[in-house]
């Protein structure tokens, strides 16, 4: 009898203390993220951020594409991750296209606000814009250095994407329209980190590539420019719940520490060191953040 | 219905990927056919066969498919032939093992009957083992060509196309209407080949009762 009261004791001893411990700590942030290389990258640095800033974090890096992390985020299930402006504007909030990086940022942290009760914290630099890509020999012999100049050979061009790309409002079906009819012979979609293999092996000859890929100068890859200035600015900041925002304010300091001071080459190197070289996008990240000495 | 919006505004573009969908499930099952049909003939006649043939066979069901077409990138690239060969690696064994059961089941007495009316071991196996055994083989072949079209959708992965390509694109969309565009038509075809197969093996099943 004695032995089965001291149990008890001890064992509400032991919920009183984890519950109150539990309480005690650090709120908990859930940092999500799209699937691709740049993604798990950016990623990791939101988590070991906020980590360093001294809040536990849940990780669910890598959930799948812009849509269906975006629906995470408005449900709770997600507080934040990395998304691009222009992806903001034109597929999440379906507005037009506008071309001002600064009328862009204003627009979505201002819709994002009154529509989904999310805040766009500060840009952190770089602008990974969809880049229409080919190779240096086809580039060469086409002459080719503006999407306009695709216009004329298109038709004997195989075109490689996500299945994104195929299906969103900002991808093909409105560069198709916009530089007046442009038409592949063939459409080829695949998981977004295998299109850059896919066109150095000559399965597809141009592919809607990100600009801070950098497999795209390491394969002597060609940008072409996109004149007829289809796309958005698509420049990169974390986008929190404001209800995170309200349990802990700190969370955006530490998450603008790297405000404006990643450029496009510099994602560029870091992408390639992960997509390239096959290193860990976490340790891509924690090597990086603490060479800025942005962690500890 | 809305959520069939999506498949009943774009029949002609739903009825090709299902065409291309269906083409490359039967080509893997044909070629998988091809290959574990004599090969199962041979792990029934050859105790050493059995083990290696076992092992090689076994590989294309443990790995995970798209684990399987992950593999074939760094050897065959994207595209129609590396996902030709991970959905016909998952294909190979249930053709093995019923080719194996089909044979099994064949009384030694028939056999022996067979061969002591003078007939050779060819003859045998072509006119008797085979054909006695071949209700089996084809519920072999029918469960690994319906296999075949679920594994089928993940080629869409590796850019294979198909039914698949509906749906990752509903998938990255979160927009149901177009995810079911392919998984509906996928299902109907798993449902279909299931069907021709039941009458075909309904009719192999007659000449022996």
């Amino acid at each position: 009898m004695r032995f089965l009261r001291a149990t008890y004791l001890v064992l509400a001893f032991s919920v009183f203390l984890v519950t109150s411990s539990a309480l005690a700590q650090s709120p908990t942030v859930t940092v999500g993220s799209k699937a691709f290389s740049e993604q798990l990258l950016v990623g990791h640095m939101l988590a070991l951020l906020l980590e360093d800033g001294g809040f536990k974090v849940n990780n669910k890096i890598g959930l799948g594409g812009t849509a269906l992390v975006h629906q995470a985020l408005v449900a709770g299930e997600v507080d934040v991750y990395i998304e691009y402006t222009g992806t903001g504007l034109i597929t999440i909030l379906k507005e037009p296209v506008q071309e001002d990086p600064v009328k862009v940022y204003d627009t979505v942290q201002r819709l994002y606000k009154e529509r989904f009760k999310l805040s766009w914290l500060k840009p952190w630099g770089f602008n990974n814009t969809y880049a229409l890509v080919i190779r240096k020999e086809d580039a060469d012999r086409l002459r080719a250095a503006k999407v306009s100049d695709l216009m004329a050979s298109a038709n004997s061009m195989v075109f490689g994407a996500t299945q994104e790309f195929v299906v969103r409002p900002d991808g093909l079906p409105g560069l198709a329209k916009h530089y007046g009819g442009l038409a592949f012979k063939e459409n080829k979609s695949m998981a977004p980190d295998l299109i850059y293999d896919a066109l150095k092996n000559k399965q597809v000859d141009v592919i809607s590539g990100f600009a801070t890929e950098g497999r795209i100068p390491a394969n002597n890859f060609v940008v072409l420019q996109d004149d007829q200035h289809y796309f958005p600015p698509y420049f990169a900041a974390p986008v929190i719940r404001d209800e995170t925002l309200a349990k802990a304010p700190a969370a955006a300091e530490v998450l603008n520490r790297p405000a404006g001071k990643i450029d496009d080459g510099t994602m560029a190197v870091l992408n390639y060191e992960v997509a390239g070289k096959k290193r860990s996008p976490e340790e891509v990240a924690r090597e990086f953040l603490k060479a800025k000495g942005w962690i500890k | 219905m809305s959520i069939l919006s999506y498949l009943l505004d774009h029949p002609a573009q739903v009825l090709a990927l299902a065409r291309a969908h269906l083409w490359i499930s039967a080509l893997a099952t044909g070629i998988a056919t091809a290959i574990s049909v004599p090969l199962g003939i041979a792990v029934h006649r050859l105790r050493i066969v059995r083990v290696p043939a076992l092992i090689l066979v076994s590989v294309g069901q443990a790995v995970p498919s798209l684990a399987l077409l992950g593999l074939m990138l760094p050897l065959l690239g994207i595209g129609f032939t590396p996902a030709l060969v991970a959905i016909g690696a998952r294909a190979l064994l249930p053709i093995l093992l019923n080719t194996y059961a089909g044979l099994l089941t064949i009384p030694p007495s028939v056999v022996e009957a067979a061969r002591g009316m003078g007939m050779t071991n060819a003859q045998i196996l072509w006119r008797i083992e085979l054909r006695l055994a071949l209700p089996v083989i084809v519920a072999g072949i029918r469960t690994a060509l319906v296999v075949s079209i679920g594994v089928a959708t993940l080629a869409a992965y590796i850019g294979a196309g198909g039914l698949g390509d509906l749906i990752f694109q509903g998938i990255a969309m979160v927009d149901t209407p177009l995810l079911l565009a392919g998984a509906i038509p996928a299902a109907l075809l798993a449902f279909a080949v299931d069907g021709l197969f039941e009458i075909l093996e309904r009719g192999l099943m007659r000449p022996l009762v």
